[in-house]
């Protein structure tokens, strides 16, 4: 009996008062805009291990090991950006991922196809599996990808079961078909990558030139899929604007059907004379993308963090930047476990400031916009682990962290 | 027509055009060129790939550009010395374009990811490929960087074949490189240092001083390193025994090297800025000579060492701003043996040029073991001028509204 008593006493216990939760790390009172939930207001956001344990208010602080003051900034899911360039090891142009992802606040990036059917899985291989950016893809309908010369122009190159084949084999990681940089004046680039991306009940993805007997209005009313996004909107190959600025309503009718606009930045696909007016007209992209490579981070300062401020002093509000930015690419590529802070899902976090003051920022042909907000990643959280902390939120102030010595 | 007469031929015209003699003048900014004793506000002009003419009230008529640094401080463009940027090598390095040029280092030297047996295929890889100046210290390993296996080997440190390759690419090679070496005695940084001697040039140290390796840091910089030679890491305590641990102070030896020609340079990285070092040594009077990152893509993330970073948290500790300046910029080009061709914006040198604000509020600057300091001011490159081209600008400060350019083209 003495034995007994004392452990019901416990079992009683136990269920009348939950057991804290031990959260590992807990942004508190952040302006959480997860447009995945619909929420935007004050949110304490805690992660457990590598998962997003709890989203409320009010959440004690005494329960965690490493809480964030998140008062002055804005938490949202990790951003995702569906146009890049990552194969670093394989093509000239293409960057590395984590130090130019990691410190925009984007935890995951889709390579838009530099690489094939043939060399993707050595482009998995060398950079893919060693980054710690979250890195997905767009196979290239091109077999060799974008990385040989004319190959890119080569319609035998371009086999849609093959490609369709290899996106079935790793469905974690690719995330549709890309086409791109097709030159001769037919269909078949846009046709076999959209049959791929239906073999795999998948995405297209386009980057298109209009050639006379090709035209854009055909390309995004009647060879594009609903889903399928068009890259590289508000470049000035594409006939968005009429001779007035007016958008064409065919871009509004293409957007009915279901064709999604992506920016795609780039060194040549973003033009203030073009995106302006469309935005001024009600005609916002579905998902802003950098395109980054060598030649659109330098200038144009095409990163996403850079490119988010551009829509926001154009003026797009921020809820509609981070919708862009987070749900709405999740939902493109059909990942709906991304781009939001559900609880559960895994703990990729961007938390951002608004800057005030006056700042400059170039399109591709390096005209400028003077605007008076830029968003800044101030803290980043990658599969639960702080990847970068430029105000210092989850460090120890030197002076109190005890004696450290490289000897220690 | 031999050159001599061609430019006979053409210099009285350039000195008759009435207009738009230089490409590119910044006007108005504080320029810092220690070299040349600059220190205030003064015009910078630009033709083709050379500073034309340092002056003031240059005016803007002359220029086909103008931009307006007022309120900004111009610099010759950072040299840093400790870079890692070899990337295909068996270290971990990143690009130097779209990591140093956007922080105003338009020179970087990669210290040691390669040796004379991989170094052709890092100039053609990235030297040749790279906007940035890229330079090397070589590696008196012969596979260079690569894990204890390859830098441990005694066998592969060749100071014949590695001076050998040094002299076979004179403008691209400054010195030898030892690092990471694991065994006990001093056969790493001996081999490094007859390198040095056969190829005339210094010799870049990272070595450890743990008991069981048999060394002393007073043997280290008083016997065997050679006046020009460069200490890196000097604020990382497991390399050099700079303070007293009982008493604080600088060690003797310490001083007695740096009296007797020995470099210390600061090296950065992920493991050797503490602040309790830094703070100590610099409040004792012991600045490092040279300011470096030691950049490579761990310390480039929570640290977030870059050359502007590192100015940041010496400036933190009481250096002023043009002396941190110099020791970015003139101090590193000597001690490659680079200087006046860089590090200074004296008319006829490459234009490279670095332009920063400084910013002031509050900062938290991280040393390498993610531990904080708050400073009150903070240094960020804005623009970035390489070999006369315009690479980085932040602001867009050298270009004019969309609104008003009309149906422009990339503009230049």
């Amino acid at each position: 009996m003495n034995r007994v008593f004392p452990l019901l006493l416990l079992l009683v216990q136990h269920g009348d008062t939950q057991e804290p939760q031990i959260y590992d790390l807990l942004l508190k009172n952040g302006q959480v805009i997860d447009p995945a939930n619909k929420r935007n207001g004050r949110f304490d956001v805690a992660v457990v291990g590598n998962k997003i344990a709890r989203v409320g208010q009010n959440l004690p602080a005494a329960h965690a090991r490493v809480v964030v003051n998140a008062e002055q900034y804005y938490v949202t899911p990790g951003l995702i950006d569906i146009h890049t360039h990552f194969d670093w090891q394989g093509a000239d142009l293409n960057l590395q991922p984590d130090h130019n992802s990691l410190t925009n606040g984007v935890t995951t990036a889709v390579d838009a196809g530099s690489s094939g059917w043939k060399n993707f899985e050595a482009f998995k291989t060398r950079v893919i599996d060693s980054s710690k950016t979250r890195l997905l893809a767009f196979l290239n309908i091109v077999g060799a990808g974008m990385y040989g010369g004319n190959v890119e122009d080569d319609v035998n190159e371009m086999d849609a079961e093959a490609a369709a084949k290899m996106v079935l084999k790793y469905p974690r990681i690719l995330v549709g078909i890309k086409t791109a940089h097709f030159q001769p004046p037919t269909w078949d680039a846009v046709d076999r990558a959209v049959k791929a991306a239906e073999l795999s009940k998948s995405v297209a993805m386009v980057d298109f030139h209009p050639k006379p007997g090709r035209d854009y209005p055909e390309l995004i009313l009647k060879h594009m899929r609903a889903g399928d996004i068009h890259t590289h909107v508000f470049g000035r190959l594409i006939p968005q604007l009429d001779s007035d600025k007016k958008v064409q309503p065919y871009m509004f009718e293409a957007r009915k059907r279901g064709v999604l606009f992506d920016v795609g930045h780039g060194s040549g696909s973003f033009w203030f004379r073009i995106a302006v007016p469309a935005i001024r007209q009600g005609f916002l992209p579905d998902t802003i993308s950098t395109d980054i490579h060598k030649n659109s981070i330098m200038l144009p300062r095409a990163n996403m963090i850079t490119t988010m401020s551009k829509f926001l002093n154009i003026g797009m509000t921020l809820n509609q930047v981070i919708e862009r930015s987070t749900v709405n690419p999740a939902k493109a590529i059909r990942r709906p476990d991304l781009g939001t802070l559900s609880e559960g899902v895994i703990a990729d976090i961007a938390v951002l400031e608004l800057r005030k003051g006056e700042f400059g920022f170039l399109d591709s042909g390096h005209g400028k916009l003077v605007g008076d907000k830029k968003l800044n990643c101030v803290l980043t959280v990658r599969d639960g682990q702080v990847v970068w902390d430029t105000e210092g939120l989850t460090a120890t102030d030197w002076t109190r962290a005890g004696p450290y010595s490289n000897f220690k | 027509m031999n050159l001599p007469r061609a430019l006979l031929l053409i210099l009285p015209v350039a000195a008759l055009l009435p207009a738009q003699t230089y490409d590119l003048v910044l006007k108005g900014g504080h320029v810092i060129d220690s070299a040349n004793g600059i220190d205030r506000v003064i015009d910078i002009a630009v033709s083709g790939n050379r500073i034309a003419r340092v002056a003031t009230d240059i005016p803007s008529a002359q220029a086909r550009k103008t931009v307006n640094v007022s309120g900004l401080y111009v610099t010759p463009g950072l040299v840093d010395i400790h870079a890692h940027v070899y990337v295909g090598g068996r270290l971990n390095a990143l690009f130097p374009d779209d990591t140093a040029l956007t922080a105003g280092a338009t020179t970087v030297v990669d210290a040691g990811i390669s040796g004379w047996r991989t170094f052709d295929d890092f100039k053609r890889t990235i030297i040749d490929k790279s906007k940035t100046r890229v330079l090397a210290f070589l590696n008196i390993v012969g596979h260079g960087m690569g894990g204890a296996k390859l830098e441990n080997n005694v066998e592969d440190m060749d100071p014949v074949a590695t001076a050998k390759k040094v002299k076979q690419y004179p403008d691209l090679i400054v010195g030898i490189k030892t690092a990471h070496f694991g065994l006990p005695g001093w056969d790493a940084l001996k081999r490094a240092v007859e390198a040095g001697r056969l190829c005339d040039k210094p010799v870049l140290v990272d070595s450890s001083i743990l008991s069981n390796t048999k060394r002393s840091t007073r043997e280290k910089v008083l016997d065997i390193m050679r006046p020009g030679d460069i200490h890196s890491h000097t604020y990382n305590d497991r390399q050099l025994e700079l303070l007293d641990r009982f008493s604080g102070k600088v060690q003797p030896y310490m001083l007695e090297a740096r009296k007797r020609g020995v470099l210390f340079d600061l090296g950065h990285g992920g493991g050797s800025f503490l602040w309790p070092v830094a703070a100590r040594a610099m409040r004792e009077g012991f600045p490092p000579d040279i300011i470096s990152t030691d950049s490579h893509p761990s310390s480039y993330m929570l640290p977030q060492v870059t050359m502007p970073n590192c100015i940041s948290k010496l400036m933190a500790l009481g250096m002023q701003l043009s002396d941190a300046i110099r020791r970015s910029t003139e101090a590193p080009a000597r001690a490659i043996h680079r200087y006046p061709e860089l590090g200074t914006l004296g008319e006829g040198r490459v234009a490279d040029i670095a332009v920063f604000k400084l910013q002031h509020g509050t900062f938290a600057l991280k040393d390498s073991w993610n531990a904080k300091l708050l400073a009150t001011r903070q240094l960020e490159c804005v623009l970035t001028i390489r070999n006369g081209e315009l690479v980085y600008d932040l602001d867009g400060l050298a270009f004019p509204l969309w609104s008003t350019a009309g149906d422009y083209e990339v503009i230049r």
